[in-house]
């Protein structure tokens, strides 16, 4: 479980490493950039940690 | 009209608005220069406020240092949420506030400008033309000066923004794919809608003998409101370099 959430950290971590050069450069296509590809990692993020959570919750019989 | 300025030669006081449009005629005549040999370049870079940034940047921190600790927190239920927090609610509360913010810094005249194919356009909200409707209305401080283009180019109905930011995609996607219009012209006739959102019900506009008589037709959009007023942009004043001169005091 441990692994699955760095990897769901890195991802939503990369997520806000896109926002945060595109809002340092900030023009019509880094703005994009931002809300296209920055925006789905950190959700991304979220969900590979939840998803990891369900997991386990559901391997040890909690739900 | 409130805080109306002169006309011709004098100094005149330069807003924060202006300066960041066009910092001095030196850099007017660089971008008038620069558009005539249609030179590709980037748009300008802006930055978004520090306050963000930093945000940002502690955010990932938070999220690096949960990299680090989740073999730790992972272990209980209270280390569990501290990872909930950090590596779901705050990416996501600070995406909220980036992207919440940027669509609130796209309507404003710096970003519309920062694309070198609409410096003549900002310049043309300085073109000393009294007839001429963008520089009338960011002359006269009709429409707050920091979201001039959105003011006059966004609709006012219900979904207005939202066709607005599209509108927005459509001209990205010509800056850096389909390449610019030599001409570049609205999608479809202004709207009288567009116009009247303000202008409505203004004594000015309804008393006005020209408008009087066929007040029916501009409102059921019959008769445009550019049939009369003719000049949107007075590029010939731009290219002319005939500008209203707003400078420092």
């Amino acid at each position: 479980m441990t692994r699955k959430i760095r990897r769901a950290a890195v991802v939503a971590g990369l997520g806000l490493v896109v926002q945060i050069v595109a809002a340092l450069h900030w023009t019509p296509a880094t703005f994009i950039v931002s809300a296209v590809v920055g925006v789905p990692l950190v959700l991304g993020g979220g969900a590979l940690f939840l998803a990891a959570v369900w997991k386990n919750m559901r391997d040890k019989g909690a739900v | 009209m409130q805080g109306e300025p002169g006309h011709g030669q004098g100094s005149r006081r330069l807003d924060p608005a202006s300066q960041n449009i066009l910092r001095d005629r030196t850099q007017r005549a660089h971008f008038l220069r620069a558009a005539r040999l249609a030179r590709p370049c980037e748009p300008a870079a802006l930055m978004l406020p520090a306050q963000l940034i930093v945000a940002l940047v502690a955010g990932l921190g938070i999220v690096a240092l949960l990299v680090y600790g989740a073999g730790i927190l992972s272990g209980h239920t209270v280390g569990r949420v501290v990872l909930l927090i950090g590596l779901v609610a705050l990416p996501l509360l600070l995406t909220a506030g980036n992207i919440s913010y940027g669509v609130h810094e796209s309507s404003s005249t710096r970003f519309c400008l920062s694309c070198h194919e609409m410096q003549r356009h900002g310049e043309s909200l300085f073109a000393d033309n009294r007839q001429a409707l963008a520089a009338v209305h960011y002359q006269n401080r009709l429409v707050d000066r920091d979201s001039v283009c959105y003011s006059c180019h966004k609709d006012y109905a219900m979904f207005g923004d939202v066709k607005a930011k599209l509108n927005g995609l459509r001209h990205v996607w010509a800056h850096y794919v389909a390449g610019v219009p030599q001409k570049i012209e609205l999608y479809q006739p202004y709207p009288n809608s567009n116009c009247l959102h303000c202008h409505d019900d203004a004594r000015r506009f309804v008393e006005g003998p020209a408008h009087s008589p066929i007040l029916a037709a501009l409102y059921a959009g019959t008769t445009s409101c550019l049939s009369c007023h003719r000049i949107a942009h007075d590029m010939a004043k731009v290219d002319a370099d005939q500008l209203w001169q707003a400078g420092p005091r």
